[in-house]
């Protein structure tokens, strides 16, 4: 098995280096890639002049609303819009009987009703929309809407869904689906092991809390319906609307604005549709919508809350050789991507670390709760916290150093991951000792200024498969072309929702060709203009998109070494083209500029304009066994240490020092890499100390960020971050990417550092004072 | 406390340096006047209830949340928006700070930041780390981890001095 992944690999490697035209020697001389150039959407943002969605409503827009269930489980007996149409100042009150289409989505299964018709299935589910001049308006028109509903028994838990008498949330049951993992045999391995830990680990459920809220606007003119709203992948919304509202493709266009963070948080439909249904039913005026942070909050998915069963064995010497798994998902009303989500904690069950003897089950089940989706981790960040727990709670029981145990155990370049992937370059101890030197591990200090205090210190270390893998057909598509006045624009759906992508795509389209940042326009997410890049998520548009653009731009390089050659009637290969000028590298004379060789091009009759597609495949993980060859295109590898005080009196935590160190593969712009890596470190810490989105019979108690804890500048630490450049063969000049894994560490770093403060693990995240105060008063 | 006949509120106010007037619903948030009915999008709205100082405008001189005030608590008084800190194309020090340390990543809560820092180097203008982290707590940012921020602020807080 192995020999032939290791074919593959090298195949797959050869592919993309071939395919590149950086040689080794130009990588050295980069002049672009490599440097913190500055965001090239920084003035416009710090000047207030940016657009989000909320900044495109104008004076004399109608407003939409939306009415929400008022019980978390019921069925539709009748919906009553009279009254409400009948409010002075509204243009329309539309249900499901006025949607088009399908009247569904949902990004994998499409379960989910636009406008419910039958059933409600939780508090954020919509069954009607008001369309008003403004928003008081629509507002009291809501309120005059009547819904007969008959409520049926709630499931707030998963243990009364998995009842075999619970009430049904979906026609085929309460079970959204299941994923299995097998290597070895596990319980006959577990048996006979020297050392057994077991526990059971609880995480919470968690919100995205990006700060630009869910707001847009849509116009539909009778031939094109356009929708503004900030969303993860362009082309995906698109289908889905038009599958909702039985539009065809061609007559819808989704322009992304400006976008205020999204952390997974934009990946399933927000207000698209009922934008574009009210538009459609509107002709010829432009509508807006805008959520209140608590519509927000009460409407979008979560994190998945996940209870984990965890049975780790070892050698007396602390060698691994088998974990049993089960992790119960609270998938909450609808599907969302939990299925991707419930295999991405499947095939990361046993993180960085060789375990010969694995048993994954993994349990989705539906509740009256808010659906569960992608969150930045996916399921990755929630087996980390019980993967890196259950190793500190070995080290306890075989009274070892937490570090050793984990370097005995960790992957290295040729060994196999969960799933079976094996893995050509693994760096986990590269990066695992990078951060234990930087901390002073071994001199490490339990002095503390009073006795109340206890210090400790943790540990974590990530190894994260990127992008969706398991065959899908993930692709990123690109194109570049030289205008004629010079100007290399670039044209990609990859959105920017803060990360820095609008700067990642020009640099490595300037450095490829041959030009400054300046001379790059990037010209980004427009169905209408830019072809599909596929989401932003899975930490995927460096290494994807990234890659397309390098290709495209590498073939608008040859293509503009052609008109060189030809102009200057030279050999082809001896053009260079460096700081936006082709002259001949080997005799240095005449140099044509990007506008001359627009021109030249123009005159001879070429287009000078290139397109690309990066689809590097990937393979199915076996159902039964969940194992693949190439479950994921590549690894990525990082480890963190985290120094904190606990007072033992009150349960507070001060974090003293935060190591994290990631191997990005190389780093497109370094700068906006530490940004990634210390805003993920940060809402790990929210996730770890604070954070929890309160449910109480289907309903959110804090849905506001007075009650949802999120960490302020007072609560975060220096995060001192170290920077590996293992280049990745597959990668644009050898860059992995970055955003997932630094929250991925962080959580099991900080529990860890708990445990080792107050001798105790906390088993329910968040750890809040009041846990561990519990925790330690046990 | 007078309205017009039609139930709309006649504010007068200063805004970014220009007297301004305008009838406005006297239930209007500030946040929304500004927004709305003078265009100025620059300011945030976030959390709608005072939690992560999005919406930060200067209120002579203060820095006030403008999601929880009405516009006619403004009338007769100075208000300053982000679009008022830039002179043309001469970023305030601020702002040039905040884009050199890459303190900007979605961006949504740099103007509310910006005006936040704005004031705190206003009132002292050599604060210590802790009056800093003190002077920016009430301002959420999800992106960046704030410590490109407060190196921003400092490295604005240094040059301040430096052109004193």
């Amino acid at each position: 098995m192995s020999k032939s992944t290791d074919a593959l690999d090298k195949q797959i490697a050869a592919l993309h280096v071939t395919a590149r035209s950086s040689s080794a020697y130009e990588r050295k001389q980069m002049k672009v890639v490599g440097r913190g150039a500055q965001r090239l959407d920084a003035v416009g943002k710090a000047t207030g002049e940016t657009k989000y969605g909320q900044d495109l409503f104008r004076k004399g827009f109608l407003f939409a609303k939306a009415l929400r269930a008022a019980h978390p489980h019921a069925e539709i007996l009748g919906i009553d819009v009279r009254e409400a149409k009948k409010v002075p100042g509204v243009a329309a009150v539309l249900t499901h009987k006025d949607v088009p289409g399908t009247n569904l989505h949902g990004l994998i299964r499409r379960d989910q009703e636009v406008l419910c018709s039958k059933k409600v299935r939780y508090l954020g589910d919509a069954l009607a929309l008001v369309v008003a001049k403004d928003e008081e308006i629509a507002e009291a028109a809501l309120k005059k809407i009547k819904v007969d509903y008959k409520p049926l028994p709630a499931l707030f838990t998963m243990e009364d869904a998995l009842k075999p008498d619970a009430p049904k949330i979906h026609a085929e049951g309460n079970v959204l689906g299941e994923k299995h993992l097998r290597t070895g045999d596990a319980p006959k391995v577990m048996a006979t092991a020297d050392v057994v830990v077991e526990d059971v680990i609880q995480t919470q459920s968690v919100d995205h809390a990006f700060l630009d809220l869910e707001a847009g606007r849509a116009r539909w003119d009778g031939k094109m319906l356009t929708i503004e709203v900030s969303g993860q992948w362009l082309h995906e919304e698109r289908r889905l609307i038009a599958l909702a509202l039985g539009l065809p493709l061609e007559k819808l266009r989704i322009i992304q604005p400006a976008t205020g963070g999204a952390f997974g948080g934009r990946e399933d439909i927000s207000i698209q549709i009922y934008l574009g249904l009210c538009a459609l039913k509107l002709r010829g005026k432009a509508i807006c919508m805008r959520y209140s942070r608590a519509e927000s909050m009460i409407v979008r998915h979560k994190r998945h809350p996940i209870r984990v069963h965890y049975k780790l064995g070892a050698k007396k010497d602390g060698t691994l050789v088998a974990a049993q798994v089960t992790f119960y998902v609270d998938k909450g009303a609808y599907a969302s991507t939990g299925i991707a989500v419930m295999r991405k904690a499947s095939s990361h069950a046993t993180g960085p670390y060789k375990v010969p003897n694995v048993w994954v089950d993994v349990i989705g089940v539906f509740t009256n709760n808010n659906p569960c989706g992608a969150m930045r981790g996916f399921g990755a960040a929630q087996t980390a916290i019980a993967y890196e727990g259950l190793m500190d709670r070995l080290a306890a029981k075989l009274g070892m150093d937490m570090a050793e145990l984990r370097m005995k155990n960790l992957v290295t370049s040729g060994d196999a991951v969960t799933t079976g992937q094996i893995v050509p370059h693994a760096t986990a101890v590269e990066c695992f000792e990078a951060v234990l030197q930087r901390i002073g591990w071994s001199n490490r200090s339990y002095r503390t200024p009073a006795p109340h205090l206890k210090r400790g210190y943790g540990v974590s270390i990530i190894c994260f498969g990127l992008g969706y893998g398991d065959g899908f057909p993930d692709a990123s598509r690109a194109r570049c072309r030289l205008t004629k006045d010079g100007i290399v624009e670039l044209y990609s759906s990859g959105v920017d929702v803060g990360q820095g992508l609008i700067n990642m795509v020009s640099q490595i389209a300037a450095e490829e060709i041959g030009v400054p940042l300046e001379k790059v326009r990037p010209i980004l997410a427009d169905t209408q203009l830019t072809p599909e890049s596929g989401s932003t998520s899975a930490t995927r548009q460096t290494y994807f998109t990234g890659s397309a653009v390098q290709l495209a731009a590498a073939e608008l390089k040859k293509q503009l070494q052609d008109i060189a050659a030809a102009h200057l009637k030279e050999l082809v290969y001896e053009i260079q083209i460096e700081n936006g000028e082709a002259y001949n590298a080997v005799h240095p004379g005449k140099r044509l500029t990007l506008k001359e060789l627009a021109r030249e091009g123009t005159r001879r009759g070429f287009s000078l304009d290139a397109t690309s597609v990066f689809k590097p495949p990937t393979m199915p993980e076996d159902t039964q066994t969940g194992q693949s060859m190439r479950a994921f295109v590549t690894y990525l590898f990082g480890s963190h240490a985290c120094q904190l005080l606990v007072d033992t009196e009150t349960g507070e935590v001060r974090i003293e020092r935060y190591i994290a160190c990631h191997d990005v593969g190389r780093a497109i712009n370094p700068d906006q890499v530490i940004g990634q890596i210390q805003g993920g470190v940060t809402q790990g810490i929210g996730m770890a100390l604070m954070e929890e989105v309160v449910l109480k019979n289907g309903k959110i108690l804090n849905p506001g960020f007075t009650d949802y804890i999120l960490p302020t500048i007072r609560d975060v630490p220096e995060i001192e971050c170290i920077v590996l450049e293992n280049p990745d063969p597959g990668g644009p000049f050898g860059a992995r990417g970055v955003g997932e894994p630094p929250l991925i560490g962080t959580g099991p770093a900080i529990l860890s550092a708990i445990y080792d403060a107050i001798g105790k693990p906390v088993h329910e995240l968040p750890a809040t004072p009041e846990r561990i105060w519990r925790t330690i008063s046990s | 406390m007078k309205t017009a006949a039609n139930g709309l509120w006649p504010l007068r106010f200063k805004l970014n340096g220009k007297r301004v007037s305008k009838n406005v619903k006297p239930t209007q948030t500030l946040l929304d006047c500004l927004r709305l009915e003078f265009g100025l999008t620059g300011t945030k709205g976030a959390c709608l209830e005072g939690e992560c100082g999005s919406c930060y405008v200067l209120v002579d001189g203060r820095p006030m949340n403008s999601c929880m005030m009405l516009a006619p608590q403004v009338q007769g008084r100075e208000v300053m928006t982000i679009e008022g800190l830039a002179h043309g194309k001469n970023l305030d020090v601020i702002q040039q700070k905040f884009i050199e340390c890459g303190a900007v990543q979605c961006g949504y809560c740099t103007p509310g930041l910006i005006v936040a820092a704005k004031a705190l180097l206003a009132a002292n203008p050599h604060p210590s780390r802790a009056e800093f982290l003190v002077g920016m707590e009430g301002n959420i940012c999800r992106c960046t981890g704030y410590n490109k921020i407060l190196r921003a602020c400092e490295l604005a807080a240094d040059q301040m001095g430096l052109t004193k």
